[in-house]
């Protein structure tokens, strides 16, 4: 038991914490990343007010809330080495509710963790934290200024999170803190702001603005986490997909129709509309986010992280659309080129794949010689 | 019943079949009325006796058409005995090429095509069948532009280019110039230049000030012709990608010039500029562009119509506002571009873009050097439209 790791996951009742408490259980793919983790040596616990909605064998689920004052109490008990911080309300819609979760929920569980001397703690944020403005370099750093929108209730609390993290790195030193800001996430399964924002019919853009966009797909979102889990990486990285893509052409990859709005009533629109649930699905964070570029720079990533996403950014659009376009009617034709499309995707993400772990295993043999 | 009924309209057909072959074929001379009856019929035939009289005295007499039916008779023949002395006449003429069908054929053959393709292209766009590079360069979509690009560079502004051979073939290089003309036509014409006179026709990424991605379809053309926000993050990215970067470092202030501040450098900035080529190691250039004020002629600048559009300065010069649209035609002057000798940055110490003595120094050095280039070029200089 002594040698075991024990990693304990939050948010296991929503999509992240079951995502990646799965990933990490899933012993037939832990060889990724250069590291074999086997089931002898992990143990998976998982928090959550809600038990997880699949099914995901192994797992040592406790059912309390996060912000339980005895939270120390069970991280001193059950010896936790990690934690994965997901549980996060993403909520648009500024709250009582969701600032209690999110923003006083990091700090008590932060404040536990330092306490019972947890090594590492693995947050989830996002590159909308920089803010979208004209002044902002082509490719944003780790260490620029957070400008984060404010009518936006995540982009809000996560920018807040941030904050109170870079204080609470000084004080707590040994800790290895880990935040890794996700571009827009897209995916089949997952439901975010840019999922929501391409499964409209029309997707509204702004006239004569087509902005540089980011994206990483669901898969290597979970990939990410559970890379920085597993090895030791202190620190705020930008994760996102290989591939900088303008506005238009994501929209146009996805398969949908850009509708232009001027953008003078557009801002009109959105004050009157601002904060109103039913309306805030139209729109991926704010105006201003599918007006000016919020590209991060993804040296860190590469250089001191050594996380390389499998999706391009291309080839994440691609999949969505081909599940966008499930439902309607194709000539054979199409179709038949949509599939080939696809396979041929996949199979130079397998291909890729592949030359990873020849690589990593080359440098795992490298290193077992002394 | 029904019987009865077919058998009048067969009769009513068969009249009808029958009329035209029961009249007999009128004389051509005759002109035509249409209707028989007592009144017409004699006038008819006077009008016949009338013109029997008539050619007593002069037999060459024609008798005028009297009806529209008639003319056109006459025009027909005329027309069928003229044609093929027509058709000739064009065979043998300079059109020649246009009466022979193939040229037509052939026309319709590369409009075909040329609709077909450019359709093809748009809808490939639309697929988003295309790339990019990472600053958002659309390689298709400036060559969209280049033709009237070139166009203003060779025919319109007639622009004579100097001293190009200072710009390194490859590597790092700051070019820097002085900013005027209202509109930033400066910085394409300084690209076209490079592109057009250079050996190995570089891309100039120019750094163009934080206003303009707020400026509806302005945003996306400057991030689609491979130009950045001017910031020292995207400044020092790109030399260190070892392109060519071109600054305006006086800005704003210096494009909205009036007419009698008119080559008269403003500020440089806060030689962020200087800032870059010491921290990348980059020579700078100094770039001279000569005629470029006069293409518009501001008289004013209206500071509260540009506050209330979020605009930096709002030109009123002699054509704009007042002609509408027309105002925006730059007149025609001849533009001057000279660049300069490059000023190397790879003799200072590596951290000399902290050294703040240094960068003010240099700052005003460059900024002098491109001050002095301007005021050779105007004394040699004889007019503002032919040079």
């Amino acid at each position: 038991m002594g040698d075991k790791t024990t990693i304990l996951v939050t948010g296991v009742g929503s999509y992240w914490g079951a995502q990646v408490a799965a990933r990490l259980l899933d012993r037939a793919s832990s060889a990724v990343h250069g590291r074999q983790l086997t089931l002898d040596d992990l143990h998976v616990l998982g928090v959550d007010s809600v038990p997880p909605s699949m099914e995901i064998k192994d797992l040592d689920f406790i059912q309390t809330d996060l912000r339980n004052p005895l939270l120390k109490e069970l991280f001193i008990s059950e010896q936790v080495d990690m934690v994965c911080h997901l549980a996060f309300d993403d909520d648009p819609i500024p709250s009582e509710g969701s600032f209690d979760l999110n923003v006083m929920g990091t700090m008590k569980l932060l404040g536990a963790c330092a306490e019972a001397g947890v090594k590492k703690v693995v947050l989830r944020s996002s590159t909308a934290v920089y803010g979208a403005k004209p002044t902002n370099p082509a490719f944003i750093t780790e260490n620029h200024a957070l400008y984060a929108n404010h009518n936006h209730g995540a982009v809000r609390y996560l920018a807040e999170i941030e904050t109170f993290c870079s204080g609470f790195r000084r004080q707590v030193p040994d800790m290895k803190l880990t935040i890794l800001r996700f571009a827009s996430i897209i995916g089949l399964t997952v439901d975010t702001d840019l999922t929501k924002y391409l499964k409209q019919p029309h997707v509204p853009v702004l006239l004569g603005f087509n902005p540089l966009m980011q994206i990483i797909h669901e898969k290597d979102v979970v990939e990410a986490l559970v890379f920085a889990l597993i090895n030791d990486r202190p620190g705020i990285y930008n994760v996102a997909a290989e591939g900088i893509l303008p506005l238009k052409k994501l929209i146009a990859l996805a398969g949908k129709p850009a509708f232009p709005v001027f953008h003078w009533f557009a801002y009109w629109g959105q004050s009157l509309l601002e904060g109103h649930r039913g309306f805030d699905p139209f729109l991926p964070i704010g105006l201003d986010y599918i007006r000016y570029p919020w590209v991060a720079d993804l040296n860190r990533m590469q250089d001191e992280m050594g996380f390389a996403p499998q999706y391009t950014a291309e080839e994440a659009l691609r999949e969505f659309a081909h599940q966008q376009r499930l439902g309607k009617y194709l000539s054979i034709e199409s179709a038949r080129k949509l599939d080939e499309e696809r396979l041929r995707d996949i199979l130079e993400r397998r291909r890729r794949l592949r030359e990873r772990q020849i690589i990593s295993s080359e440098d795992l043999d490298e290193g077992a010689i002394p | 019943m029904s019987d009865e009924q077919n058998a009048i309209e067969q009769d009513i057909l068969l009249n009808v079949d029958d009329a035209p072959q029961e009249t007999p074929p009128r004389d051509s001379d005759e002109p035509d009325v249409g209707v028989e009856g007592g009144a017409q019929t004699e006038l008819n035939a006077e009008i016949d006796s009338l013109v029997e009289r008539i050619r007593e005295y002069s037999p060459d007499y024609e008798a005028p058409s009297y009806s529209a039916t008639r003319l056109l008779e006459v025009l027909g023949e005329k027309i069928q005995s003229r044609a093929p002395e027509l058709i000739e006449k064009a065979r043998s003429g300079p059109f020649s090429d246009f009466v022979d069908p193939d040229t037509w054929k052939g026309i319709w053959f590369m409009l075909n095509y040329t609709i077909e393709y450019q359709a093809d292209f748009f809808k490939r766009r639309a697929r988003g069948e295309y790339e990019v590079d990472e600053w958002g360069y659309d390689p298709e979509f400036v060559g969209l532009f280049k033709p009237f690009i070139e166009f203003m560079y060779a025919k319109y502004w007639r622009v004579q280019t100097t001293g190009i051979e200072h710009i390194p073939e490859e590597g790092r290089t700051l070019l820097v110039a002085n900013h005027s003309g209202q509109l930033p036509f400066d910085g394409a014409m300084i690209g076209m230049a490079v592109m057009q006179e250079h050996v190995s026709q570089r891309l100039v990424r120019t750094l163009y000030a934080s206003w303009f991605p707020t400026v509806p379809f302005v945003s996306t053309f400057l991030t689609k012709m491979g130009q950045a926000v001017a910031t020292e993050d995207n400044g020092n990215r790109l030399l260190e990608q070892d392109q060519l970067v071109a600054v305006f470092p006086e800005g704003v202030k210096g494009i909205g010039k009036l007419y009698k501040d008119r080559y008269k450098l403003a500020r440089f900035g806060r030689g962020g500029f200087v800032r870059m080529a010491l921290k990348t190691r980059s020579p700078i250039i100094p770039v001279s562009v000569v005629g470029a004020e006069e293409i518009y002629i501001s008289i004013y600048n209206a500071k509260i119509i540009a506050r209330m559009i979020g605009f930096p300065f709002f030109p009123i010069t002699i054509t704009w506002p007042w002609l509408g649209l027309l105002g925006f035609v730059p007149l025609p002057t001849k533009w001057f571009i000279d660049f300069g000798e490059p000023i190397p940055t790879d003799r200072y110490a590596l951290d000399a873009d902290n050294n703040l003595n240094l960068v003010s120094q240099l700052t005003d050095q460059v900024r002098n050097t491109i001050q002095n280039m301007i005021y050779d070029r105007l004394a040699e200089r004889k007019s503002v439209f032919t040079g």
